[in-house]
């Protein structure tokens, strides 16, 4: 298997609306700064992977295939992902593979996500119900929400975290996107104000949730070979892995206490491909799915970053803080930061890209030589897929 | 044969063969926004103009327009298409999607106007079908204001007698 470097990223800032970009436009204009990054031409790009999460949010049915040939790329090959919120680990993975395999020297991937063109809100979570089950669950309304809640409350009544813990990571995650030019919600909160601000699915409030963002990621990939074509210096791909579980968000077996198993699945494997045996001192940032407040708390787990029921101490000592010994989402992860779905876990791979080459600015880790991006989907987090990268 | 705007989320299971056959509609509403396209969809409804778009650097236009050259990668500057071209492929419909079931027959293709790198694709209309071959002169033909909404079905391509 061929060594995976990343050498291009670039991403557009992030909003709850580009109302003057169209799909396309978003994904081209990250493009664009990834080529620059990369120094890299049309004609060095061999393949492309589009991570393009739900066709309801780009009000097309296949998206991935107007932007190729939009981009210039008609008749090479264009693979289309969507795995709910890991679409973009799972775009990265394809083109890993891609390059891996030695079927392509340089493979671009392209997560662009829309959401404000579907009509509300409402409409807006109800084409995420269509994920699941036609017959069993789609039709009972199940959100988002409601499929992490009941993990995060679960956490609360073993291991006695409370509301006010998982606030604590609203107000890290908000204020770390402070120092994140591209954010969408920077905010200098309290974990009172979280507490205050309304309720969705106890113990979640609005402020517990992760963002609706639209924009777009771009990376590209190369092989060791081609990536001496390029102007900048690599950041490899060591370790990936990637898990799907059960759609149906109370069915998982032979789990043990894991609430995201799934997670930790697709973290033992890039582990295991990247030699660490020792997560906590190999890692030493990460940029993670905190698609909701409580969740990053049990993601410190999943890691092993800390001992089971030990994740509440972990955000308390401010290990996951900036400063601390494993900072997790410095951008501001997908509360403070962006949620683009297609668009996340590229993003989260061009932020750690940026920390092992010392070009994450205000949000810089210092002496990052590795470092970890996951994101996960489906209910209850049914696909996840961990990415180990270092300089 | 569907019919269009029916929900069926809320009518009951029939059975067949012993199978449970369960109703159900999926519909979402959007206000999508045009985004840097949103100027042909404006001149259209409020002027009746069709614009196009062309690449400064190697001179292409286009019509659908689009904001950068897939060639060149430049972002592309907005031009006034004439609405005259001619027909360049076709095909007359007889069975449709639900929505559209109630226009049949209709014939729609692509028209290469004047100065366009590619065709555009519209509908025929005021013509006998059998009468449209490759080649065939044709102008947009504008709704009136009064049922313009904005929309790309605003216009239609007519024979152009004058060509």
């Amino acid at each position: 298997m061929d060594k995976v470097a990343v050498v291009g990223v670039g991403n557009t800032p992030f909003k709850a609306r580009h109302i003057d970009k169209t799909f396309p436009r978003l994904a081209y204009e990250s493009v664009r700064a990834a080529m620059d990054d990369a120094g890299a031409a049309k004609e060095d790009i061999q393949s492309v992977v589009y991570s393009i999460y739900n066709d309801f949010f780009e009000h097309c049915m296949m998206p991935d295939h107007h932007i190729h040939y939009l981009l210039g790329h008609a008749r090479k090959p264009g693979l289309r992902v969507t795995t709910g919120g890991a679409t973009g680990g799972y775009s990265i993975r394809a083109a890993f593979a891609e390059v891996a395999s030695g079927l392509h020297d340089v493979v671009m991937v392209v997560g662009v996500e829309k959401v404000a063109d579907v009509a509300n809100v409402f409409e807006m979570v109800k084409s995420i119900t269509f994920a699941g089950d036609p017959f069993f669950e789609s039709r009972l309304g199940g959100s988002p929400s409601g499929s992490y809640a009941g993990a995060i409350r679960w956490h609360m009544e073993h291991y006695g975290t409370t509301e006010e813990d998982c606030a604590r990571v609203v107000v890290k995650n908000k204020g770390n996107a402070r120092n994140n030019p591209d954010a969408q919600s920077p905010m200098e909160l309290t974990v009172e104000d979280v507490l205050a601000s309304p309720m969705v699915v106890p113990p979640l409030k609005i402020l517990d949730h992760c963002l609706n963002s639209e924009g777009a990621a771009t990376v590209i990939l190369a092989s060791e070979e081609a990536a001496g074509r390029f102007k900048r210096e690599p950041v490899w791909i060591t370790g990936i892995g990637a898990s799907t579980e059960s759609g149906r968000q109370t069915e998982r077996d032979d789990v043990g206490d894991s609430l995201f198993p799934a997670v930790k699945a697709s973290a033992d494997a890039a582990y295991r491909m990247a030699g660490i045996d020792d997560p906590s001192s190999a890692i030493k940032v990460a940029e993670a799915y905190d698609s909701f407040s409580g969740v990053e708390i049990v993601l410190y787990e999943e890691f092993g970053f800390c001992r089971r029921g030990e994740g509440t101490r972990f955000l308390a000592d401010g290990r996951a803080s900036m400063g601390g010994s494993n900072p997790v989402n410095p951008s501001g992860g997908l509360i403070g930061g962006e949620h683009a779905i297609g668009a996340t876990g590229v993003y989260q791979v061009a932020e750690v890209v940026r920390q092992i080459r010392g070009e994450a600015g205000a949000r810089q880790v210092p002496g990052v030589d590795r470092g970890l991006a996951q994101s996960m989907g489906g209910a209850r987090g049914a696909y996840s897929v961990t990415i180990v990268l270092e300089g | 044969m569907g019919m269009p705007g029916k929900d069926l989320r809320f009518e009951p299971m029939k059975e067949q063969d012993g199978f449970a056959i369960i109703p159900d509609t999926w519909k979402v509403d959007f206000y999508a926004s045009a985004g840097e396209l949103s100027r042909f969809f404006i001149e259209l409804k409020d002027n009746a103009r069709l614009m196009g778009t062309k690449c400064p650097r190697c001179g292409s236009v286009y019509c659908w327009p689009r904001s950068w050259c897939h060639d060149c990668y430049e972002d592309c500057d907005w031009v006034e298409m004439s609405g005259k071209g001619r027909v360049q492929m076709f095909g007359t419909v007889f069975i449709s999607l639900s929505e559209l079931q109630t226009e049949v027959p209709y014939c729609a293709g692509g028209v290469l106007l004047d100065g366009a790198r590619y065709p555009l694709i519209n509908y025929f209309r005021d013509i006998d079908f059998a009468e449209i071959h490759p080649g065939m002169p044709v102008r947009a033909e504008f709704l009136v204001p009064e049922k313009r909404l904005g929309s790309i079905r605003d216009f239609y391509f007519v024979p152009d007698q004058g060509a």
